[in-house]
């Protein structure tokens, strides 16, 4: 029986909770065929390689990735200065070689698609980013918080943005003894693993939210404490070693204002009081007066600096629970070769195996001995037991 | 039956009072004759040719053998019935409207028949042109045991010789209280001549002089009526009761024909009590959530009280509390208005032909009445439900002569969040209160003051640093004067303000508060002259002071290093005159004509920036900083404001009306969110941001069924608005030190028809109401980073073409009653997604242009069973229960879609507010 108490919290779920928390997946009956629009992402670097990838927007619905727009050039253009060409390298990513501009002094990026057409970004000063101060981390209320800080002494920086990549150790949990070797399309057979899976493998990504602070209503051009990635605790990141290469790039009004709205756009409708959306429009346009198609993204220049911070599981509060990422992989399923019980062996031992484990999508980890031959497999599929699927076994040059 | 009996009888006994000394104003004509047993029949016949007196009686009294034997020479009729009826039971009265009624003995003889009383003969000759009446009293079923004898008696009003015009002029106050009753109907239906009792309860009519029955109805009381022979200007005050059921039956009949009577259209009226049988969400009576049910009326969504009239923005409205704005109406995100229910009386919705005596704002006007308290005893009054309890108390000062009402309402959500187990809501707190209080004392029959203070606040932090905290206060004081029946006027003056902070205090570095406050202080005299019938006649004029700050960043501590970022204060001027006419031409046509001049400065001290012309205002096309000192005018914006309606009716029960009105609006509500949120600013006039200024042509037809018990009615407008805020893509509001940068002057066209039946008496009763409704915005002028959508026309956030509502209400009996809610519209247009694209590691979305898409349709139902307790009026408590089911059928309406990118994928999300059906239990008590 409810007791009272849990009674009026019932209530009080019902009449409380319910305006804040009914949320469902909305997916829109028609959204028409959207226009296949160019896209520009990237910067123009002020200090190094600069590099622009190129795509097309995709329907919402789309389950690819946007197409890459392939066979452009592109080059820098340095109002009353040289231009800098832009060689393709992957499809739809163009990179330069490693430039240097000169703070203060105005270009742009044009661009010629392979159809001909052709687009330029608006010209735009060149920024210097001040390096990163100090990248630290602090544990608070069960996360992990990575914390930022800058100053430009001279006061022209003002608008921030930071990307990061996080990179860190995973451990699997199995270190099979056996593997499956496929012979023809119907047999195959057991055997003592040839090359030992990796025990450890590191796996990385980049920040997907954008990050932005501005400091012109301070009195000094001054950043504390920008939290830039925040973990909690017990996240397969912390489980060992953790690593966060921050990279600072300081905008200009207009682009920090672009980056801004289309912050506000993506990440940030939905509460209570959020603004509405509004068309994100960049500063790349056609140079043709009859081309009134719509570019997407802002071509700004400045330069970048980075700083990267490590965090080890040890240097955490010792009270915090600790998670690999594999708890869904335990435990082991078991492969029976023989018959269990009264049911007569609907198949061979081998036909069993080969059914298992033929694809190599599933894997046998240990033999289960009884008496002399093998009547069992301990299994997971290949996810729980090749870390590659996760990562990389390469360590990466910083660790 | 017997009873009955015996009231006629009381009120022959009054007329023949009556007669006793009435018959002295004029020389009576004499008779002269010899009868010799004539029948009786015969004789009266004869007295009435030579008098001009009639005789009222009943057939068989005296009987048809009764015959008369007299010699008179120019003998009076008091001695001629003297010597005929001498030693016979009859017994006569004459009255001093030449009336003859004949009794038997002292009492009334059981059988009466139908003839009885009936008129024979032919009126009198004279300047009396009163309709013979029928006097037989008709009583509302179920009220003769309240019935009151004022009904019966026949007012004499003033000393004159009975011709030309009269004013009669008086207040219409119930019993019990005393207070005022407002907008209560009276008038005589032959001729059909007729007024409203004003804020105050007073009325003023002007008749031909003669013989009238004035009908009294209004919202909330029993209707009821006087008997008057206006001779000169008088006065009459009149009492009605208040009607203790809760049948909504009565209610309406306030209404009753003056839907088809009446200039005024686009007009909806509402009393508390029909307020509070709409079911809620959170079991309390909510004003503007039933406001939202009437037609040509829209929010957003549910869950915001920002309301729509007619196409027009949310901050197109005046909302008047006692004539006191209040900036901000809501509490809690808008799920609660800020209005105590049982502080109030009622309220009016103009949507249309606007009064020239408001002004300021485009769309509507939104006035709420507080009640007056009760004059007469004290009296308690009080509400528990799952969120709030309320408390309001009343009583007189100086008997009958002054009384304060006083009420106040807290929640207590934030004890309830602490309860929960959710850590998140733990941390949250969401609070808010509100506490009005009036006062009213009569000085003398010429002067009246009135004094309302008002004051609500809110206060909530969602599990995160920062803290919103709003309140509004206002206070009003009023004096009225009547300088004679015809003409009073009304002083007011009063203070609003409204602010509001922002507290961030998670780190000391960024720790800030942001603030915003605006207020007015207004000084107005309003004057009602009523010069003849045919013309009633208001003007006045009055003055507003704003004041604004327009918001200002201060670090919290010292640690801070937030730059203190203070927005200079603005200052405005906001005057006007107006004078306004209301002209019956005939039975037929009537007219209403009015003009309202408003005069706008923008006051310095003030620094303002000049932009380059034809260029897109941004900070890089400033040219010039202008410095206005203190006082200087720095813009001046003027002009008129026509208010014209007519009405024509076509029979007794149905007519059309015509309204044109223009009005212009000074100050504008900065707000880039769908709802209105507690963050938008207040925006004055200057010299970048021009005035709104609106049109609004409307036509209807009314018709009324079933003796006025059905009204129906179809209208349709169409508005233009011109230079209504809208907005760049992610402008900045707050702390824009060039906020024009990121305002578009936007201009618009609204128009829709609607229709509404509305069912008035009966055990059933409700109305259904239909609205097919366009609201459009276009923001062509300027460059092209100053339109939208291209310049063309495009649906404004609010455009909800199709909206039907009914509300419904059955009676089992008196003690149990149910509503049903039920409200259908089209989804309002949203901006969504088109498509996607890579930026930055992650997929963005690209945006459709402006409100392209809508949302899906709103469907809502809600069920309330109203419990009343027993219905003796004397008990010393009355209580009742209101249970009710909020979305009964638990359709996720939703309240905002929006887009997000998660890991890389975007998903849309709908947030539903109400996405189930929500049970309330609310206890109400009255002492």
């Amino acid at each position: 029986m409810k007791t009272p108490a849990t009674f009026l919290r019932g209530l009080l779920a019902i009449v409380l909770l319910l305006p804040i928390g009914c949320v469902e997946p909305y997916a829109p009956d028609v959204i028409d065929a959207p226009p296949s629009l160019l896209v520009v992402d990237g910067f123009i670097n002020a200090a190094g390689p600069t590099t622009i990838r190129l795509s097309r927007t995709a329907s919402l619905a789309a389950t690819i990735t946007p197409p890459p727009e392939a066979r452009a050039r592109l080059v820098i253009e340095q109002q009353n200065g040289p231009n800098y060409p832009l060689t393709e390298t992957t499809l739809g990513t163009y990179v330069s070689a490693a430039n240097v501009l000169p703070a203060g002094s105005l270009c742009r990026l044009r661009i010629t698609t392979g159809t001909g057409k052709e687009y330029a970004s608006d010209f735009v000063p060149v920024k210097l980013t001040p390096p990163i101060e100090t990248l630290r981390w602090t544990p608070a209320n069960n996360q992990v918080n990575v914390l930022v800080s800058t100053r430009d002494d001279t006061g022209a920086s003002q608008y921030y943005r930071w990307e990061y990549e996080q990179t860190w150790e995973i451990t699997p949990p199995y270190r099979p003894s056996v593997e499956y070797v496929k012979l023809g399309s119907d047999t195959g057979f057991m055997r003592r693993i040839a090359i030992p899976y990796p025990t450890l493998c590191w796996t990385s990504n980049k920040s997907t939210r954008i990050l932005l602070s501005q400091t012109t209503a301070l009195s000094q051009d001054i950043v504390v404490d920008f939290r830039v990635q925040g973990l909690s605790a017990g996240s397969p990141e912390l489980n060992t070693r953790y690593s966060i290469l921050v990279r600072q790039q300081a905008l200009t009004a207009a682009e920090y204002t672009y980056w801004e709205q289309l912050r506000k756009n993506t990440e940030n409708i939905g509460s209570l009081f959020d603004p509405q959306p509004s068309q994100s429009v960049g500063n790349v346009r056609s140079l043709s007066a009859d081309d009134a198609s719509l570019v997407l993204g802002f071509v700004g220049a400045h330069s970048v600096t980075e700083k990267r911070q490590f965090i080890s599981y040890e240097e955490l509060p010792s009270n915090w629970s600790r998670s690999t990422g594999y708890e869904a992989c335990l435990p082991p399923d078991t492969v029976f070769l023989g018959s269990r019980g009264l049911d007569p062996p609907s198949a061979t031992p081998a036909q069993i195996q080969f059914l298992a484990f033929a694809s190599q999508l599933y894997l046998p980890i240990d033999a289960i001995p009884n008496l002399s031959s093998a009547v069992a497999f301990t299994a997971k599929k290949r996810d729980c037991v090749d870390c590659r699927t996760r990562g990389t076994a390469v360590r990466p040059s910083f660790w | 039956m017997k009873h009955l009996y015996s009231l006629l009888f009381s009120l022959l006994l009054l007329l023949a009072g009556h007669g006793s000394y009435g018959q002295q104003q004029q020389p009576a004509k004499t008779i002269t004759g010899n009868f010799e047993q004539v029948p009786f029949r015969q004789f009266v016949r004869e007295l009435e040719i030579q008098t001009d007196y009639r005789f009222y009686f009943e057939a068989g009294t005296p009987p048809d053998s009764f015959r008369v034997s007299v010699r008179v020479s120019e003998q009076p009729l008091k001695r001629v019935l003297e010597q005929v009826f001498d030693g016979t039971p009859y017994r006569f009265a004459l009255t001093n409207d030449y009336r003859v009624f004949l009794t038997t003995g002292t009492s009334i003889e059981p059988q009466l028949s139908t003839t009885f009383f009936r008129p024979t003969g032919s009126p009198p000759e004279g300047p009396v042109v009163a309709a013979p009446e029928d006097l037989t009293p008709t009583t509302a079923p179920g009220r003769s045991r309240y019935v009151s004898a004022a009904e019966y008696k026949v007012y004499q009003i003033g000393t004159g010789n009975g011709t030309g015009l009269v004013t009669l002029a008086g207040h219409i106050k119930d019993i019990k209280s005393g207070e005022p009753v407002i907008g209560a109907t009276i008038y005589s239906e032959a001729p059909s001549i007729g007024t409203n009792t004003d804020q105050f309860g007073f009325y003023s009519l002007t008749l031909p002089a003669g013989r009238y029955t004035l009908q009294v109805r209004s919202v909330g009381s029993k209707n009821t009526r006087r008997q008057v022979i206006l001779r000169g200007n008088g006065r009459l005050e009149i009492e009605v009761e208040e009607d203790i059921t809760t049948l909504r039956e009565v209610v309406i009949e306030g209404e009753k024909d003056k839907n088809v009577s009446s200039t005024q259209m686009g007009l909806e009226k509402l009393d508390i009590k029909t307020i509070k049988q709409v079911p809620t969400a959170f079991g309390e009576a909510d004003i503007l959530r039933v406001i939202l049910t009437l037609p040509g009326v829209k929010s957003v969504g549910e869950g915001s009280t920002g309301l729509n009239v007619r196409g027009g923005a949310t901050d197109q409205n005046l909302i008047l509390f006692n004539d006191m704005t209040v900036y901000n109406p809501s509490h809690l995100f808008g799920f609660f208005s800020a209005f105590n229910p049982d502080m109030l009386q009622g309220v009016e919705l103009y949507k249309s032909a606007m009064p020239a005596k408001y002004g300021g704002r485009l769309s509507s006007v939104l006035d709420i009445t507080t009640r007056e308290g009760n004059k007469k005893q004290f009296g308690a009054t009080g509400g528990i439900g799952p969120l709030t309890s309320r408390l309001t108390l009343e009583g007189p000062i100086i008997k009958d002569r002054s009384s304060f009402l006083i009420g106040g309402r807290a929640s207590y959500s934030d004890w309830l969040l602490r309860q929960l187990d959710d850590k998140k809501f733990r941390q949250s707190s969401a609070a808010f209160s509100d506490l009005s209080a009036h006062i009213s004392h009569q000085i003398n029959d010429q002067n009246s003051v009135y004094a309302t203070g008002y004051f609500s606040t809110d206060r909530f932090k969602l599990a995160s640093d920062t803290t919103y905290r709003y309140a509004n206060k206002s206070a009003s004081l009023k004096w009225r004067h009547n300088f004679s029946n015809q003409l009073y006027g009304v002083l007011t003056g009063a203070f609003s303000q409204y602010d509001y902070d922002i507290t961030s205090e998670n780190n000391d570095v960024n720790s800030s508060r942001l603030q915003y406050a605006i207020n007015q202080t207004s000084l107005r005299a309003d004057f009602s002259y009523y010069p003849n019938p045919k013309h009633s006649v208001d003007f006045g004029a009055s003055s507003l002071l704003y004041n604004v700050s327009p918001g200002g960043l201060t670090p919290l501590n010292e640690n801070s290093l937030v730059l203190p970022n203070v927005l200079a204060r603005e200052q405005a001027l906001e005057s006007a005159v107006y004078v306004s006419d209301k002209i019956d031409v005939n039975q037929r046509l009537s007219v209403s004509v009015g003009l309202r001049y408003s005069l706008y400065n923008a006051l310095g001290p003030r620094s303002v920036y000049e932009y380059a012309a034809g260029e897109s205002r941004s900070e890089s096309t400033i040219i010039d900083t202008v410095r206005y000192g203190s006082g200087k005018v720095l813009a001046t914006y003027h002009g008129p404001e026509y208010r014209v309606s007519a009405r024509y009716s076509l029979s007794d029960n149905s007519s059309v009306k015509l309204s044109y009105n223009r009005t212009r609006q000074y100050i504008s509500q900065l707000t880039n969110t769908a709802s209105v949120s507690p963050a938008d600013t207040w925006k004055l006039a200057d010299n970048n941001i021009r005035p709104q200024i609106g049109d609004q042509v409307s036509a209807g037809y009314y018709r009324n069924f079933k003796s006025n018990t059905i009204e129906t009615s179809v209208e349709v407008y169409y508005k233009s608005l011109r230079d209504f805020v809208d907005y760049k893509g992610g402008a900045v509001l707050l702390l824009n030190p060039t906020i024009e940068t990121d305002i578009i002057n936007a201009e618009g066209k609204a128009y829709g028809v609607e229709v509404l039946v509305r069912k008035l008496t009966g055990k059933m009763n409700g109305w259904l109401s239909y609205t097919y409704s366009r609201s459009l915005v276009r923001a062509n002028v300027g460059t092209p980073a100053d339109q939208i959508n291209d310049g063309r026309y495009y649906p404004s956030n609010f455009d909800k073409p199709h909206d039907v509502t009914l509300v419904g209400n059955y009676r089992f009996s008196r003690r149990f009653s149910t509503s049903l809610n039920f409200t259908y519209s089209t989804g309002r247009p949203i901006t969504l997604p088109i498509a996607k694209y890579l930026v930055g590691n992650t997929l963005r979305v690209l945006y459709s242009d402006r409100n392209a898409y809508r949302v899906p349709d709103y469907l809502r139902a809600d069920l309330a069973l109203n419990i009343e307790g027993g219905h003796k009026a004397q008990k010393l408590a009355h209580s009742s229960w209101t249970v009710g089911v909020y979305n009964l059928t638990g359709r996720q309406n939703p309240y905002s879609i929006y887009f997000k990118s998660e890991n890389g994928q975007i998903r849309g999300y709908k947030l539903s507010i109400f996405g189930r059906p929500i049970p309330t239990i609310t206890y109400n008590f009255k002492f």
